[in-house]
């Protein structure tokens, strides 16, 4: 008799586990039950709209558009063909989906949508400053991570199809924000960041070096510096301002600055060092692609290249704009960018509200604060004129890409203003082909904002 | 003899109600050319249900819950068999759930006598041997099924009832032990065990691996249940030490798992949708399109996909009737798989049995359901009673028949006793 | 799908829900009745022992020292599991289960033996007389 109830509680047992199982199955299934419906062939989708409720994006294909009307955003927002897979829409197509477990499959008058927070009017101004040059521009709010400007050149209107793909330049389909470049002379905040957490402000002002036009160091590699006639000796505002290659090149090798902090410091601000496996940047389920760098002796020639921003060091334009907003907040925090505001279900019920997030701390606040000083100094002494109306915060670059072929000319900074909390990066490939300028982008990029904002 | 002729009638009318209102929702929803085939539909399942219930009145069960849960998923499986694709009265299924229910009565006069079976076990053994024998020989890997005419049958699924009948009797025996080197063993247990070793072999040969976790989960219970006892309590020692067996060989099972289960086992359905994740994801997008209330009865898509009548047959009835009804449809079967917690079995044969079927019942549901939509890797199993398949069905009876003699042993004494003949005091010969 | 679908697939749906349900209640009155049906199979016999009564309300009973056991002896004379009592057809039968000291009916060692009415049991020290109900209320 009571050996009985051992029967009951192992039917009991299965019972449990299996009705628990079930729950679990359940579960599963009403949670992913859009991402299914997007395998299938019933799609009904919604629309992208910008943050003014400008269409980015529409997924009914109904609606018919200017010409060229979606060709700024058209290789970050993206499109369901499955062409490009690191865009917008592509990452986030089940929140466009019409679909819910309990409505089912909504045919018409479906309101899902995803509302992002670029500026459709400001992307376009300085998607057309370009003219036929190439690049791109991003610029994002450094107090709150919306991110208003995310546009590359050249670029596609998704509304044309891929017929013509063949033709196509190369980097039609990727957004070149998200992927690494090498920064040039923008890395040296990098460095000042670096040197300033490891010696303090005092001590790294108190340093001075000459320049004259080359420096030849340790190992016997040569320096060059952009002036052949040499910059004098200079400290660190002035080394900066000048963006001098020799002046930095001698700050890797002094004592004060060891090689292991160096490495510590570049690795807790999204470096991965000498091979280490990289990782990435996620915005909105975007993929951004980090930074890397070579950093072996401090006397050798690739080392010092890699801290001033040349040979090895690669890093991604929203990564370089990342930096600028824990420099701006004076935190010492990234704020992590975000291209979606929020999203409305097919109800038109607002669901997934962006929230701001931070990084973990970079550096301390003291560097944060005294890098701005420095950037700010850059910024009214070298750029009060061409980039006019704004307090900023610049550093500007010039990389050598293709083998010292071709030259990019870069510009990262921020806008010292709690009304207008902008930071940027510009990009422009091969700077000779044109007479364009990154000021020139920058002017246009405020300005548009600003009206914009 | 029944004590309850209200509760027996109501019970009744309640199973008639839900196929009714069923065949309501075909008459309005459902996908047909003709009003007529919704008509034989319930006429047929109608007639089936009325049936049933007035025949098992001659049984004279102590129970009867079992025969209305049986006849209540029976006529349900004939109504979403029927419906798939299209509205149509399925005759094979309709015949098959027929041999399932009359299979339930055979097992049940078979089984209802514990006495019965205890010293019959040299028929159960042979009856495995053959069965496997038979496995062996007219089976191969790459058809598991014997054809006889137009249906087909898959021998090893016999295992399943033959084996819990092994499982189950004398247990008594459990307590000759013989003492062989310096441990104290019971042969019985080495017989079971070596029946499960040879099943396992010849399910691995012949490449049957979704049958494998049922048989386990049967040996599991019945064998648990025999070393334990006759205590009332679990011995933890035991438990944890069949538990890490079971670990242990599932570890070495996967380890040593020939490649195309290894490929199943790591197969991403949505990077292969057109390939092996074929079926799975079209179950999945199939119970995402039909929501909670389904698109209908015969409107669903998934009766393009292969094997939408038994390995996903979950996922079809999900989508054409809607999950709640195909989740009620499961709470059906686990309610029949939880009746011998209401009413306890009167002897440890019966609470064996029914342990053992529970136990298989649901592993084989959990199989079926949680493989086909992606929760482990996708087996061949069937749902009982669900699914199509002839042995399977009967399998199921015979098997519920077991629950069903748990429910109602025989109570009754028998009238023939032999009657001891009076020695006589003397002789007319003398 | 209209509101009019939707409601005859909550019908229906609602429908199998309270056969299910009613179904269930009915498992719990067949289990007052079943109770009922039982002791007309166990021909309403029980063990008594001198002022004590053990049940059998089983198809098999364990006798014993144990605390497992369904009749519990608490004498160092009975082993811990010492006898097994079983009924089919109303016919009971007890049987040793390897005790050590032997089990006894009506003063006669065995093995298995069928049980008839006013037999006495003798495990260990312990006498247990094996007899019809004699508290026929309890029903």
């Amino acid at each position: 008799m009571k050996s009985i109830k051992r029967t009951q509680r192992i039917i009991s047992l299965v019972i449990l586990f299996f009705v628990l199982g079930m729950a679990v199955l359940v579960f599963k299934l009403i949670h992913e039950s859009s991402f299914y419906m997007m395998n299938s062939d019933k799609h009904e989708l919604g629309f992208v709209y910008d943050r003014k409720g400008d269409v980015l994006f529409d997924g009914t294909g109904k609606d018919s558009y200017p010409d060229n009307y979606f060709l700024d955003v058209g290789n970050i927002i993206g499109d369901d063909k499955g062409q490009m897979e690191n865009t917008l829409v592509a990452q986030n197509i089940e929140k466009l989906n019409n679909y819910s477990f309990s409505n089912g499959l909504i045919q018409n008058g479906g309101q899902a949508s995803i509302c992002t927070t670029l500026d459709h009017a400001s992307n376009r101004a300085v998607f057309n400053a370009y003219g036929y040059q190439e690049g791109c521009v991003s610029a994002y709010n450094y107090k709150t991570g919306e991110i208003l400007v995310c546009t590359s050149l050249p670029s596609l209107d998704v509304t044309k199809g891929y017929d013509n793909i063949a033709n196509f330049k190369p980097g039609t389909l990727m957004s070149k924000n998200l992927y690494k470049t090498v920064p040039g002379s923008t890395q040296k905040v990098s460095t000042v960041i670096s040197a300033l957490e490891i010696m303090g402000t005092s001590q790294l002002f108190s340093k001075s070096f000459t320049c004259t036009g080359k420096y030849t160091n340790r190992t016997g590699n040569d320096i060059d510096c952009h002036n052949p006639y040499g910059h004098g000796t200079q400290n660190i505002q002035e080394a900066f301002e000048n963006s001098c290659n020799p002046f930095f090149a001698q700050l890797i090798e002094d004592e004060d600055l060891p090689l292991d902090r160096l490495k510590k410091q570049y690795e807790k601000m999204g470096y991965a060092i000498n091979g280490a496996k990289p990782e990435y940047i996620d915005i909105n389920g975007i993929q951004c692609e980090t930074a890397s760098t070579t950093l072996e002796d401090p006397y050798q020639f690739k080392t010092q290249w890699g801290c001033i921003g040349q040979g090895d060091t690669i890093v991604s334009p929203i990564q370089l704009m990342m930096w600028q907003s824990a420099i701006a907040n004076e935190s010492g925090r990234m704020t992590m960018p975000y291209l979606i505001d929020h999203v409305t279900d097919l109800k038109g019920n607002v669901k997934e509200k962006a929230k701001t997030r931070y990084s973990d701390k970079l550096f301390s606040e003291s560097t944060a604060s005294s890098t701005k000083q420095i950037m700010l100094t850059n910024g009214s002494d070298r750029y009060a004129y061409s980039i006019s109306g704004y307090r900023v915060g610049v550093k500007s670059g010039t990389a050598q890409v293709d083998e010292g072929m071709k030259e990019n000319s870069l510009l990262v900074g921020f806008v010292d203003d709690p009304s207008f909390p902008i930071a940027f990066c510009i990009l422009i490939e091969d700077k000779d082909s044109g007479y364009l300028t990154t000021e020139q982008v920058a002017q246009v990029l405020l300005d548009n904002l600003k009206n914009n904002y | 003899m029944y004590a309850n002729p209200i509760a027996y009638f109501f019970s009744s009318i309640f199973v008639l109600i839900a196929h009714i209102a069923m065949l309501v929702n075909i008459y309005f929803n459902g996908n047909y050319t003709n009003v007529r085939s919704v008509a034989v539909l319930g006429a047929a399942v109608i007639i089936l249900d009325i049936a049933y219930l007035v025949g098992i009145i001659f049984f004279k069960q102590a129970s009867y819950i079992l025969d209305f849960l049986l006849i209540l998923i029976i006529g349900m499986s004939v109504i979403f068999q029927s419906c798939f694709g299209e509205v149509g009265f399925d005759v094979k299924h309709y015949i098959t759930c027929i041999v399932c229910l009359v299979a339930s009565k055979a097992s049940y006069l078979l089984c209802r006598n514990h006495k019965y079976l205890q010293d019959k076990k040299k028929y159960i053994y042979a009856a495995i041997g053959i069965v496997v024998l038979i496995t062996l020989v007219f089976t191969s890997a790459e058809n598991m099924w014997i054809e006889i005419g137009s249906f087909t049958i898959q021998p090893s699924e016999f295992l399943k009832p033959l084996f819990v009948l092994a499982c189950a009797t004398s247990i008594a025996d459990q307590q000759k032990k013989h003492k062989v080197l310096f441990f104290n063993v019971v042969y019985e247990n080495i017989a079971l065990f070596g029946i499960m070793a040879i099943i396992c072999l010849v399910q691995v040969k012949s490449h049957d691996y979704g049958s494998l976790p049922t048989f386990l989960s049967i040996y599991a219970a019945g064998f648990l249940l025999r070393i334990c006892y006759p205590k009332a309590k679990f011995s933890k020692k035991k438990l944890f030490a069949v538990i890490a067996v079971i670990v242990i060989f599932l570890l070495i099972g996967l380890k040593y798992a020939p490649e195309y289960v290894q490929h199943r086992l790591h197969v991403d359905i949505w990077s292969d949708k057109t390939g092996d994740g074929y079926q799975q994801s079209q179950a999945l997008i199939g119970i995402a399109n039909g929501g909670w209330f389904g698109v209908g009865p015969g409107k669903g898509f998934l009766a393009n996909v292969f094997a939408y009548d038994n390995d996903i047959v979950f996922a079809t009835v999900s989508e054409e009737w809607g999950l709640l009804y195909a989740l009620m449809m499961v709470f059906t079967i686990v309610v029949i798989t939880a009746v011998p917690l209401i009413n306890p079995a009167r002897s440890y044969f019966h609470g064996t049995m029914s342990a053992c079927v529970s136990a298989a019942f649901l592993v084989q549901m959990a199989l079926n359901i949680w493989g086909s939509c992606n929760l482990i890797p996708f087996t061949g199993v069937t749902v009982p009673f669900i699914s199509t398949g002839g042995s399977s069905l009967m399998v199921s009876g015979f098997m519920i028949g077991m629950l069903l003699a748990a429910q109602s042993p025989v109570f009754k004494e028998q009238k023939n006793k032999k009657q001891e003949a009076p020695v006589p005091a003397w002789r007319w010969n003398e | 799908m209209n509101s009019l679908n939707l409601i005859l697939c909550a019908v229906s749906a609602a429908a199998l829900d309270i056969c299910i349900f009613v179904l269930i209640i009915t498992a719990y009155r067949e289990k007052k009745s079943s109770k009922k049906n039982w002791h007309e199979v166990s021909h309403d016999m029980e063990l008594a022992e001198q002022g004590k009564i053990y049940e059998l309300g089983c198809d098999e009973v364990l006798i014993g020292r144990h605390a497992s056991a369904d009749v519990r002896l608490p004498d160092l004379s009975v082993s811990r599991y010492h006898a097994m009592m079983t009924v089919s057809d109303g016919v009971w039968t007890i049987k040793d289960i390897g005790s050590k000291s032997g089990l006894f009916v009506n003063g006669e060692l065995i093995r298995e033996k069928v049980l008839s009415e006013n037999d006495i049991i003798k495990l260990g020290n312990r006498r247990l007389i094996f007899r019809k109900r004699s508290d026929k209320r309890v029903r």
